[in-house]
């Protein structure tokens, strides 16, 4: 879902005022919300998560006096609870009674995975009133994660794609799409080593029992927000520094998910890449130019009204990259 | 002529996603089966043991019976239930599908995961490619729903009314039929199904269209029910129309 960025109206926003303010409290509203949701998550969780480990406990003292002619049943049911227990991430181990789940790093670790849809399932919400909290949270939490990430990727993409682009567009005089498909793949390889392959090697050394494969394949899962769960760091029996280590894995998830999404748009904005997009989303012939320019204000809103209207079909109402391209043209435009 | 080829376009991308996601199934299938099979057989034997051994059990043995367990149960193996069970793979067909679906989709459940290396690495670049291809599918099926608004805003343009308000009725219409069709009923349709409560309906459908999918509740996978066939596919469905609008509500 985050992949097709929308939030054209942020675009205009962004586009319209410029001013640093806006968007430094953007920035910490979202921080903000991101504390609020562990505080709430925590404080609403953490009792569940307790009663759970102690009636645990209870079961194990009880199956330790019964274990003369324990009948299949008997272990059956224990199994069971097991089993329930397990899928809540809650383990009958002694030695893992050290981890929790709903202490504040991790719920913080937990609210961020919801607000980027990753959603693992090593954690869930146990309590009615944390499915509850969950559900609402997400409801405002994703467009203003997409509200944030289209606001931050925008102003990160001025200066890491469009200045140097054209910096060495005017310095080294090539043309701009060949310098533009350079520097795409330049910064490809950047964000593949930098937030895929090093964090892989880190992560195979501070987790023991994952190799390279198996923190690579953690990294790409995370980072793609599909999230399955079957790796997440910071789980491991008595880990060191636990609290650190989840803080910092939310940022890498954070700044790994901006940095995808700057290079998505970077790509987007080439121009063979845009005559390639063509082919799947633009059914009727238009000339070029007034393609450009006709998406500049590109709301379906405004289309949806425009079609009544002139009661033509629109072709390109709900272009999912179409704030990628207004910026473009204006640029373009500007420059050419 | 222009439109003969757009729907050409169309079915090709369908045909094209389909076909990308039965390839998808049957690599996973071929990749994942035999590892799964051998863990299962370890499970059953370590049960058996324990379960010949049960008089007299020290703390320590006990321990150890459980940290076995709890790693079983962490791939995906539930030592619980009779024989026939276990021969009902996680990984035949049609739960591979389901996988591929819930890879691509970004959803991702995790009550299903690759566990060979081989299987990993498939995984990466299968989602590499899938999940842009889901995008682009997505964007068309979107588009189809979206066609219902803007009948629905030429009928309100010919009644005489102002712009900015059909824009605003087309927009609440879409809303609201949206979260009628694919956040209220279907629950009702899972208290059926999967015995599960209404509020439990409507959290497991939130988590499923928003893709975050943390998979503690998931669809067909109750051992003790009997689901008619077809059941994934109609819920696939579901999912599939339900990520278009939200998609399509996102771009509006």
């Amino acid at each position: 879902m985050l992949q097709s960025l929308a939030g054209s109206s942020c675009v205009r926003l962004v586009e319209q005022h410029r001013s640093a303010w806006c968007f430094a409290l953007l920035v910490l509203g979202y921080l903000l919300y991101l504390v609020f949701g562990a505080v709430v998550f925590s404080s609403v969780e953490l009792p569940y998560e307790d009663l759970l480990r102690q009636e645990l406990g209870k079961l194990k003292q009880r199956f330790l006096e019964e274990h003369a002619c324990l009948s299949e049943q008997q272990l059956e049911q224990f199994l069971m609870r097991v089993l329930e227990a397990s899928n809540y991430g809650v383990s009958v181990l002694s030695n893992a009674s050290a981890n929790w789940n709903w202490d504040f790093t991790s719920s913080l670790f937990f609210a961020s995975t919801v607000l980027s849809t990753t959603g693992y399932g090593h954690t869930v919400p146990l309590s009615d009133g944390g499915k509850a909290f969950c559900i609402i949270y997400s409801v405002i939490g994703i467009p203003f994660t997409l509200l944030f990430l289209t606001a931050v990727v925008q102003r990160i993409i001025v200066y890491v794609t469009r200045r140097p682009v054209l910096y060495f567009h005017i310095r080294w005089g090539f043309s701009k799409q060949v310098v533009a498909v350079i520097h795409a793949v330049t910064l490809g390889f950047i964000t593949v080593s930098c937030f895929f392959l090093i964090p892989a090697a880190i992560f195979s050394v501070l987790e023991d029992d994952w190799n390279f494969l198996e923190s690579f394949y953690f990294c790409f899962i995370s980072l793609s927000t599909i999230g399955l769960g079957d790796y997440v760091p910071g789980e491991g029996y008595n880990q060191k520094f636990r609290e650190l280590y989840k803080i910092g894995i939310t940022c890498y998830l954070l700044l790994g998910l901006i940095a995808m999404l700057v290079v998505l748009e970077t790509f987007c904005e080439l121009h063979e890449l845009k005559k390639f997009r063509k082919l799947f989303y633009v059914k009727k012939d238009k000339e070029e130019d007034q393609v450009h320019i006709m998406e500049h204000d590109q709301l379906s809103f405004s289309s949806i009204s425009d079609q009544a209207a002139s009661m033509k079909d629109d072709q390109k109402a709900n272009e999912p990259f179409v704030t990628s391209q207004s910026p473009t043209s204006n640029d373009s435009s500007l420059n050419n | 002529k222009a439109m003969c080829s757009g729907k050409l376009q169309t079915g090709l991308l369908v045909a094209g996603y389909f076909v990308y996601l039965l390839v998808g199934a049957a690599v996973f299938q071929a990749l994942e089966r035999t590892a799964e099979k051998q863990e299962k057989m370890a499970a059953a034997q370590m049960k058996e043991a324990f379960l010949q051994n049960f008089t007299c059990l020290t703390v320590v043995e006990m321990e150890q019976f459980m940290k076995n367990l709890t790693e079983a149960i962490q791939n995906g193996v539930y030592p619980v239930g009779n024989k026939s069970q276990t021969e009902d793979s996680n990984w035949d067909f049609s739960n591979s599908f389901f996988f591929a679906g819930t890879v691509v989709s970004t959803i991702g459940y995790g009550t299903l995961r690759p566990k060979t290396a081989g299987g990993q690495i498939f995984c990466v670049f299968f989602a590499l490619f899938g999940i842009p291809l889901n995008i682009v599918f997505l964007h068309r099926v979107g588009k189809m729903l979206s066609l219902l608004c803007k009948k629905l805003g030429k009928f309100l343009y010919e009644k005489g009314m102002r712009k900015k308000k059909i824009k605003f009725l087309t927009l609440l219409f879409f809303l609201a039929t949206g979260i009628l069709v694919f956040l209220c009923l279907p629950p009702l349709f899972f208290q059926i199904t999967e015995g599960w409560s209404y509020s439990e309906g409507i959290y497991f459908a939130f988590i499923t269209l928003s893709t975050i999918g943390f998979g503690d509740y998931v669809v067909g996978k109750q051992p003790d029910r009997n689901y008619f066939s077809y059941y994934r596919t109609l819920v696939a469905i579901w999912i599939l129309f339900g990520l278009a609008w939200i998609a399509l509500l996102f771009n509006l």
